[in-house]
């Protein structure tokens, strides 16, 4: 197993032994009998930046929904920060998410809500009574280049401003990993590019950032560490890899 | 402090925001709830109000008449009434002689008629007694018959089978009272049930947000059974309203063509009070039951 030590920022405190995500021969059956993952083994230490490549229907979704628990792993165990969450009692949960920033391909920002409101909710719901609110909405929207749309709607904003809302959101209560399940799925090359570089400069702060993403572009040209997985199993972890295995063909 | 306060905010906030969001829903739900607290209430009280009637017939029926036979002495007679007077069953005990009970019987013309005809006084003396319970009525008819100085053909005026039909009809009417209200609460269960699902439908994407933040079930949970909760007690509040002025035209109606119905002022509050009860109960519960499906994840 190829880990990205090289990747940690520098800055960042000594190297932990422990990484904050690792599965161990983890399997995902739905329901229905699809197998999402096979023995999947990983392990992502504190600070990485990971992409995590495969064609539509290789099991990038399922293993993010594994991680924050919004599906169970058939076989195998998940740890994150040490703790196994495979067996987690439901009650736990709500802790085990705080953990995580979350985006996705669509943005899920309320309408009825403006800008600063739709970050503001984050802390409001998991943190009720939160002192400086108004600061820290207006500190992460300004990581993201917001600063000045605060008290617009989600609806009078751009594609790519709305994910950057969305990941405000998301960094709002400083997570530890911040995943992000096809972000650039929806908007144009340049726009993409721009939301990379924010999980960029994300990571650069000390966040692990893991990114599921077709966008073969981008995985070129930033060289970060690159887990590709095809029919559920993970075929290939590199340190600084790109979309497709150097020299196999371009489809 | 700070927090709670917040978070008790946040519930009442969007609990109303949710009520008038789905206004039409929520009224809709309020009304159909209102409704059957209605009836539940308005069939709570009828059964008391036929109890009440019932007990008062009752009353009248734990009397019984004894029947002495012409040929019993003086003494005799008042050494049974002695007895029957220190019998801790017996409230009383009056001697009614053959001229009061021909004065008495008389009191229905068509009797009198026979009277005068027959020109004897064929009605027997009696000792009446009036006994604490309606179930002691039986032993003391059986005691009569095996009394000397009792008339042999008819003993007393106990009449088991009115008493008999009396009770059931109490114990019935109790009986499907009750399960008409259970089966009306179950019904308003499933109304309020299906009211904050709409509600909580409406808010879906908030709810998985909320989930994917990290907010804890009660967080996610509280502003639908508070919305619940304000649902049933207005349903209560309105409901028992009616009720409550309803009751009082019925036994206004009723006494004034002399039927006794008792105007019961601690029942109907203690009914109010239990409508009340049973609308934030039935709201919250059929709340938690509505929100628990969406929060499984
Ligand atoms: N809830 C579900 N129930 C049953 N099967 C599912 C479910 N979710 C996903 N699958 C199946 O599991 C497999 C992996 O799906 P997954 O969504 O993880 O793929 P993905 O790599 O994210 O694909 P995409 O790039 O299209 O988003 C697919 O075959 C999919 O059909
Ligand atoms: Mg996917």
């Amino acid at each position: 197993m190829s880990v990205a030590l090289a990747e940690r920022p520098i800055m960042s405190p000594a190297p932990a032994l422990r990484p904050v995500i690792s599965f161990h021969g983890v399997t995902k059956v739905y329901p229905n009998g699809t197998t999402a993952l096979r023995d999947v083994n990983l392990a992502v230490h504190q600070g990485d930046f990971c992409f995590l490549v495969g064609a539509s229907g290789a099991g990038k979704s399922t293993l993010v929904r594994l991680l924050i628990r919004e599906e169970t792993a058939s076989t195998g165990r998940i740890f994150i920060d040490g703790h196994e969450i495979t067996r987690m009692p439901h009650r736990k949960l709500p802790k085990l998410r705080r953990k995580f920033g979350i985006v996705f391909q669509d943005y899920k920002l309320l309408n009825t809500r403006t800008v600063a409101q739709n970050v503001a909710f984050a802390l409001q719901v998991t943190r009720p009574g939160q002192r400086h609110l108004r600061e820290k909405v207006e500190e992460v929207l300004w990581i993201v280049g917001l600063e000045d749309k605060l008290d617009k709607y989600p609806d009078e904003l751009s594609g790519g401003e709305q994910q950057r809302v969305a990941i405000a959101r998301a960094l709002v209560h400083r997570p530890r990993i911040f995943l992000a399940d096809e972000p650039t799925g929806n908007l144009d090359p340049d726009t993409s590019w721009g939301i990379v570089q924010l999980l960029l400069q994300i990571n650069h702060r000390g966040t692990t950032v893991l990114m599921a993403t077709h966008n073969r572009e981008v995985v070129d040209l930033v060289r970060r560490r690159v887990i590709a997985i095809e029919d559920g199993r993970v075929i290939r972890d590199e340190a600084q890899g790109s979309y497709l295995r150097e020299g196999e063909a371009t489809i | 402090m700070r927090r709670l306060g917040a978070a008790l905010w946040f519930a009442v906030h969007t609990a109303g925001q949710n009520f008038r969001r789905n206004l039409g829903v929520s009224l809709a739900g309020v009304f159909t709830m209102g409704l059957i607290l209605f009836l539940v209430g308005g069939a709570l009280l009828f059964t008391h109000s036929v109890d009440s009637v019932l007990q008062a017939q009752q009353a009248k029926a734990s009397r019984i008449k004894i029947y002495l036979s012409d040929s019993a002495s003086l003494a005799s007679i008042m050494d049974f009434q002695l007895r029957l007077k220190n019998d801790p069953r017996v409230i009383s005990v009056t001697f009614e002689n053959k001229d009061q009970a021909a004065r008495e019987a008389a009191q229905n013309p068509d009797i009198q008629a026979a009277l005068n005809a027959l020109g004897s006084n064929p009605l027997p003396a009696s000792l009446n007694l009036n006994v604490r319970q309606l179930t002691d009525l039986g032993q003391f008819d059986s005691m009569a018959r095996n009394t000397p100085i009792v008339d042999k053909t008819t003993a007393t005026d106990y009449n088991p089978d009115v008493i008999g039909k009396l009770r059931t009809v109490i114990s019935v009417i109790s009986l499907v009272g009750g399960i008409i209200a259970l089966i009306l609460l179950v019904i308003s269960l499933v109304i309020i049930m299906n009211t904050i699902r709409t509600a909580v439908y409406a808010r879906r994407t908030e709810i998985e947000i909320m989930k994917l933040v990290g907010a804890t079930d009660w967080f996610v949970r509280w502003p639908f059974i508070l919305e619940g909760v304000i649902g049933g007690l207005l349903a209560a509040v309105f409901s028992g309203g009616i009720v409550f002025l309803g009751y009082k035209l019925f036994v206004q109606a009723a006494q004034r063509s002399l039927l006794s119905v008792p105007f019961d002022a601690s029942y109907s509050a203690a009914l109010l009070f239990l409508l009340v009860l049973g609308g934030v109960a039935v709201g919250a519960f059929g709340s938690y039951l509505g929100v628990r499906r969406f929060l499984s994840v």
